[in-house]
């Protein structure tokens, strides 16, 4: 069946969609705007364990280094402005993850920078695959908790929880990493046209784009006939090409959860009693 | 319009994954070093989603269902793991499980034990003993040539069954 169905794939029945190029570039403030999260972020470390002063240098930094990033970017469209204030609390919130030595504190400042990455990924009308990402790292989230409650005494923190191992020589490195990423990124550039393969049975992928900007939504089910439902366009259209164009790799995904659900409860049995 | 949009959240993908990196490399619990990987992919995920909007398909959005699919599988088994590696040190430090890396590579200078020479000492390396060649350790009786052999050689374990073995 499977070598039938490659070979029945013609190159030129597969549709392009056409690249754009990135019109861009990479400014000085931005590189600041980096530099400035980095030298926050060993002062915010440095400061919350030894001194109160310096941990307040370190917000402050962080504050100007996002309203240079406010500067930086470019923003057209009127909803850019609700997009960057989620992604400020997302990179707060990580951020104080990443600094607080309680590990509830911690697992606060996860479930902010998660449930506001969620809410960028709402604005890009991926509906469902937010409301998915917030459920289970919702339910992560409040098992992390349960978890730190078990292990973790509140009254006193431990040595391992307050040591941070070379936390300059992280920061460096992650310094270096933002900075290529946004280099690479404002740089112009093109982005090369992508094929995609159409030829499977009811492929949404085979339904011409719409001009408006948005995706091939279905307006019909498999059978053909018209549909009325208040499922969003987009997440049917989603589940759509998840069930044509996709299936093996759900089909994967499900097999990926059913081994890991296996592979947790033998991890997490209690050691069998050795009989002498 | 889409690609100032599509800019925008590159970079902050790439920032969330770098922070992520950093809470990786830096942390010491195993709870919140898992934490760190998922705040890792949540930055990949903005990525495939910013991607998924520019060029208007669903691959984007297919991908990082794949991805929460591998994050959650993720933290079941993250979690089992540091269920079972607390029941054995009470502890949820990972340098309690440094004997786990390569025993070759020296240890990291601040942790080194400095020796008279101020070289880095080097660890101990235990062989593990085998039974001499051709016995039955659980055999009774053991020819008498060769008991003394047995007793330096079996492992404690072993050689507790043996005892056993031989009451019963």
């Amino acid at each position: 069946m499977w070598v039938v169905a490659q070979q029945q794939i013609d190159p030129g029945n597969l549709a392009r969609v056409p690249g754009t190029s990135f019109p861009g570039h990479f400014s000085k403030v931005m590189l600041a705007s980096v530099i400035l999260g980095a030298v926050a972020y060993w002062l915010m470390q440095y400061g919350v364990v030894k001194n109160k002063v310096m941990n307040w240098v370190g917000m402050a930094l962080f504050g100007v280094g996002i309203i240079l990033a406010f500067a930086a970017v470019p923003s057209e469209d009127p909803t850019a402005l609700i997009r960057f204030c989620f992604s400020v609390l997302a990179v707060s919130g990580a951020m104080g993850f990443v600094v607080a030595r309680e590990p509830v504190h911690a697992a606060l400042g996860f479930a902010t920078a998660v449930l506001s990455s969620c809410g960028v990924l709402f604005m890009q009308e991926a509906y469902f695959v937010a409301a998915a990402t917030m459920i289970v790292y919702a339910g992560a989230t409040i098992i992390i908790f349960l978890f730190v409650l078990m292990f973790a005494q509140q009254t006193n923190l431990r040595a391992y929880d307050i040591k941070l191992t070379r936390p300059w020589l992280a920061a460096g490195i992650a310094t270096a990493l933002v900075i290529t990423i946004t280099w690479s990124v404002a740089d112009e550039g093109e982005i090369l046209p992508i094929k995609i393969d159409t030829t499977r049975v009811n492929s949404l992928a085979a339904q011409p784009l719409s001009d408006n900007g948005t995706p091939p939504m279905p307006t019909k089910d498999m059978s053909g006939k018209q549909v009325a439902s208040f499922v969003p366009s987009k997440t049917a259209g989603l589940g759509r090409a998840m069930y044509t164009d996709y299936l093996m790799a759900i089909e994967l995904a499900g097999t990926i959860l059913l081994v890991a659900t296996i592979g947790a409860i033998v991890l997490a049995q209690r050691p069998a009693e050795v009989k002498s | 319009m889409n690609i100032a949009n599509t800019q925008n959240l590159l970079i902050l993908g790439g920032v969330l994954f770098s922070i992520g990196m950093v809470g990786f490399l830096t942390r010491r619990s195993m709870i919140l070093l898992f934490l760190s990987l998922e705040t890792m992919l949540a930055g990949v995920s903005i990525n495939l989603i910013a991607f998924s909007r520019l060029h208007l398909n669903y691959q984007g959005q297919i991908l990082a269902i794949m991805v929460l699919t591998v994050a959650a599988c993720e933290a079941a088994i993250a979690l089992a793991l540091v269920v079972s590696l607390y029941r054995r040190k009470a502890t949820l430090d990972v340098e309690a499980w440094d004997e786990l890396s390569e025993t070759l590579v020296p240890k990291e200078p601040e942790d080194a034990i400095p020796s008279v020479h101020g070289s880095v000492s080097e660890p101990v390396h235990e062989f593990p003993k085998l039974v001499p060649a051709g016995l039955d350790p659980l055999a009774k009786p053991v020819p008498s040539s060769l008991e003394g052999a047995l007793e330096t050689t079996v492992h404690s374990k072993s050689s507790r069954s043996t005892e056993a073995t031989t009451r019963a």
